[in-house]
């Protein structure tokens, strides 16, 4: 019976892999996608702002 | 406090209190001749208590509807407070079992002053205690301002903070009546943990109905990071403490995995508690809280984010890196290991990104002690990870492991990193807070930097050395093949380093009382500047950053 | 009040599910082979569970946090295999739940402590170990040879341990406070009991010293005398050529 124990132990270890570059591509494509430029330029301004109440609308 | 509540919620607080009374007598008649019954009587005397604040006030008039025009912060006060009592307290017992390691005859003969009794009261002080309390407060805090929402409700904020706090008391006061799953860093039994659980989802709750009562479409950067600190903890948790309570009128349980499972999955939990808990709600608290002193915008946002799925990735993988040469399948050690490696890009990332965002603000980095901590945090974290990650090879594990190098390791991340960006995060917002100009005494933030600072220092060279030499004695050999040194050599080589430890902790220590000082100091005459026509703010010498929400 | 009748946007969802499912993949995918070991894992047929007055002894190991400052985990090294003894292998703490191979050696490790000392040297160390290592830190508990063991809920535990995967019997269940006592007054007819339900290589002996009174000193000394000699399998030659890094 050690097979299944060898096949999970290979996929984890390709799987692994695999993955770790899928979603370093996806996290990557998020951080530099164009349009996604404006929105984190706002948000991290934004912050600073002083206009210390709650938004109500 | 009361009077905040809505009628509505003083009636659901009376129905919550009532229903933990009935738990508290439950468990105090079910475990009678048990820790257990000793906690269900103080569960119960708790309820009790609470009943009758909430009776008090009751008839209080009800919060007017102009409420929801500002931000709910009573509750971040009470947590800001609440994480100095604890960490006054945690470093106290810290230091305590430091100088036990030298003296060890402090113990009275009585079981619950021991080492082992005391250790753990410590590491869940300072971790659950000081830590959890202060990123809890500072989350309603960031959350509300980077969404423009007020919390949803003036209810489930105080459900959690006095449930979190109710869930500390019982781990401290249980480990000392000699209650613990042995488990490092989940040492509480089961009971402890379900409650953890029902507080957990009632946070992670709120701060998704505050997340969508947001104005802008974005999500700020650091709502990410606590947001992976709650969820992860949550799972962590879950999984790590799955255990069989031998029945239903004791404290004591047993873990459902035995063996080289438990070792994995209490490793993969203990190293992502400090991935999830001592680092990522951290790092939110860091990407606020900085930039907002500096006045400067974090330097790189898309690192920011790019960091956080890189941390949230690495670190799951990498908690073999404590059972290495150990009977732990090499595969599995060889992962963590590499991924171990890895975990410096993302970190280092973060660090740097940190330190980039103080480029162009040196000078205020000099002059304002507040911001200084925060500097200092960052430049800690970048060391202790890059410590980390090298520690985590495995011929160098090897040598440090079981030493006193990974203790140095854990304090310069938990003093450097941890404490100081906390009270560099609680500096920054008391003013804000309890709107002041700055604190009661800007010198005592000064005092307490450079006391933080060289306990911190003081600490981490004596254990660096200490862990060294203990792990090259262990491995020296003479001339003829044998072993060098026995184990007791090792332990007398340690004790002038116990000694220095255990100052550096006293340094420290006392930092954290005189910020405690200051911090009440500052509430204190808050209130009196309220009352007063003209309050005096003359005595607040230091320079102000240009932005202070809240006034 | 607590209710969750907002509306529930995209993007929080979505950050929610990203860091589930980017977190847990992770640990599942190392975490689980793990589950399969025991196909790989050697086999110990020897290996025997605790008996109840261990388990207790056990329970007061961890009770006063003798896992912080102790280890039970030899690793796979030279100099620890020379100082200690076989390295530690999977199979000997498969009974044990949780595990207690520890991170911190402010003591020495005890994986193989059983029957390296006297209970006699045992009982003056826990005593106040100062009187028999005048250099140690380790704290004095004393008032375990002064504090009974309790018996009565013994049953209890090995059933919560059966339900756990430890393999202990009904009427190991049955008689386990009189087992426990059995084991700690060699003269008394419970003694038979105990070596009848857990091997002939079982200690029967009056731990610390008294066979008439059973103490937290019995329990804890009789846990520390079987350390590493549950099964034999670390001994076997075949196992350290297997598992040499
Ligand atoms: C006054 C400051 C402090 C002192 C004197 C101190 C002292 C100690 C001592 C003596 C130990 C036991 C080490 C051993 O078993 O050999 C310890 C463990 C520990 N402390 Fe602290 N501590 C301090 C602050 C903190 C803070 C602020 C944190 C976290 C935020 C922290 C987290 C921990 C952790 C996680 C451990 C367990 C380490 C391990 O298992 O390897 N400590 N501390
Ligand atoms: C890149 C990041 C990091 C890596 C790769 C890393 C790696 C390690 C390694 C290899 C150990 C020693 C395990 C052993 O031999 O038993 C360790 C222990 C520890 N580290 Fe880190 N570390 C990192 C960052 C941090 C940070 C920022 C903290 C914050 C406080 C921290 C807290 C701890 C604690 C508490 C332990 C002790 C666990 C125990 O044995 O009780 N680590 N870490």
């Amino acid at each position: 019976m050690t097979i299944t124990h060898d096949l999970l132990v290979w996929f984890s270890k390709s799987f692994g892999l695999f993955y770790l570059i899928g979603l370093s591509l996806i996290v990557l494509a998020y951080a530099y996608w164009p349009a996604n430029q404006k929105p984190f330029e706002h948000a991290a301004n934004a912050i600073l702002d002083d206009d210390d109440k709650p938004y109500r609308g | 406090m009361i009077g905040e509540l809505t009628k509505s919620e003083r009636q659901g607080a009376l129905l919550i209190l009532l229903a933990l009374a009935v738990t508290g007598l439950a468990m105090a008649v079910g475990g009678s001749n048990d820790p257990l019954g000793t906690h269900g009587t103080l569960v119960m005397v708790v309820a009790i208590v609470g009943t009758f604040a909430v009776i008090t006030g009751y008839y209080a008039p009800e919060p007017p509807e102009s409420r929801l025009d500002s931000y709910y912060d009573t509750p971040t006060k009470f947590g800001i407070v609440a994480a100095m009592v604890w960490a006054v307290i945690a470093m106290a017992v810290g230091d305590w079992v430091a100088w036990l390691l030298a003296f060890p005859e402090w113990t009275f003969d009585a079981a619950w002053a021991s080492f082992g009794r005391l250790r753990p009261v410590h590491t869940s002080g300072v971790i659950f205690g000081f830590g959890g309390n202060a990123l809890i407060a500072t989350s309603f805090y960031v959350m509300q301002r980077t969404s423009r929402a007020r919390l949803p409700d003036q209810l489930s904020p105080w459900f959690v903070l006095f449930g979190y706090n109710l869930f500390c008391v019982i781990a401290a006061t249980g480990y000392l009546m000699g209650v613990t799953q042995s488990k490092e860093y989940a040492e509480p039994e089961w009971y402890a943990d379900i409650w953890l659980v029902i507080v957990w989802v009632t946070y992670f709750v709120l701060y998704l109905r505050t997340l969508n009562r947001r104005k802008e479409p974005h999500i700020y950067v650091s709502n990410w990071y606590y947001m992976a600190f709650i969820l992860v903890v949550a799972m962590l948790h879950i999984v790590n403490n799955l255990a069989v309570p031998i029945s239903w009128g004791s404290a004591k349980s047993y873990s459902l995995f035995a063996g080289v499972q438990d070792a994995m999955t209490e490793w993969w939990y203990g190293h992502n508690a400090v991935a999830f808990f001592l680092t990522s709600g951290f790092l939110g608290m860091m990407y606020y809280y900085m930039p907002k002193r500096a006045g400067r915008p974090i330097y790189s946002y898309r690192m920011s984010i790019i960091s956080f799925w890189g941390i949230t990735f690495f670190y799951m993988w990498a908690g073999s890196h404590h059972l290495h040469y150990t009977a732990l399948p090499q595969w599995v050690q060889s992962l963590g290991m590499t991924f171990s490696v890895m975990l410096l890009v993302p970190s280092w990332v973060s660090a740097g990104n940190a330190l980039m965002t103080l480029n162009g603000a040196w000078h205020k980095v000099r002059d304002d002690a507040v911001l200084r901590f925060m500097m200092v945090a960052a430049v800690f974290y970048g060391l202790s990870t890059f410590e980390g990650s090298f520690m985590a090879i495995r011929p160098v594990n090897a040598l440090s492991h079981y030493t006193d190098w990974t203790v140095g390791h854990v304090h310069a991340g938990a003093l450097g990193w941890v404490a100081m960006i906390t009270f560099g995060a609680i500096y920054a917002s008391v003013p804000w807070l309890w709107k002041r100009d700055g604190m009661y005494s800007a010198k005592l933030v000064e005092a307490h930097f450079w006391l933080s600072l060289a306990g911190t220092i003081i600490y981490v060279f004596a254990m660096w050395n200490s862990g060294i030499i203990q792990g090259l004695m262990w491995r020296t050999y003479n001339e003829s093949g044998t072993l060098a040194y026995s184990f007791v050599d090792s332990l007398i080589a340690m004790h002038p380093y116990y000694i220095a430890r255990a100052i550096g902790g006293v340094f420290f220590l006392l930092g954290a009382i005189i910020g405690f000082y200051n911090i009440w100091m500052t509430i204190r005459t808050a209130s009196q500047a309220q009352s007063q026509a003209e309050p005096d703010y003359s005595a607040v010498g230091i320079e102000i950053p240009a932005v202070q929400p809240g006034r | 009040m607590f209710g969750f009748h907002y509306r529930l946007e995209r993007k929080t969802i979505g950050m929610v599910l990203g860091i589930i499912g980017v977190a847990s993949i992770g640990g599942i995918v190392e975490i689980a082979p793990l589950f399969t070991i025991h196909q790989t894992v050697e086999a110990a047929p020897d290996m025997r569970v605790y008996t109840p007055l261990e388990l207790a002894g056990r329970n007061i190991y961890i009770r006063e946090g003798c896992y912080a400052c102790h280890s039970q985990m030899i690793r796979t090294l030279r100099d620890e295999v020379e100082r200690y003894g076989p390295y530690s292998l999977a199979v000997e703490s498969k009974y044990d739940h949780p595990m207690l191979w520890g991170s911190k050696r402010t003591g020495p490790d005890l994986a193989r402590l059983g029957e390296k000392y006297s209970d006699d040297w045992h009982v003056a160390h826990m005593i106040n170990p100062r009187d028999v290592v005048p250099e140690s830190v380790m704290p004095a508990y004393a008032f375990l040879a002064r504090t009974e063991l309790r018996t009565d809920d013994l049953g209890k535990h090995l059933k919560a341990q059966r339900a756990v995967g430890v393999p202990y019997t009904d009427a190991m269940i049955a008689n386990a406070p009189a087992d426990a006592y059995g084991q700690a007054s060699p003269d008394s007819p419970a003694a038979e009991g105990v070596v009848e339900r857990y091997g002939k290589a079982t200690m029967v002996r009056a731990f610390d010293g008294k066979p008439n009174d059973l103490t937290e000193m019995d329990a804890l000394v009789a846990y520390l005398q079987i350390l590493g000699r549950l099964t034999d399998a670390a001994h076997k030659p075949v196992a350290s050529a297997e598992k040499q890094p």
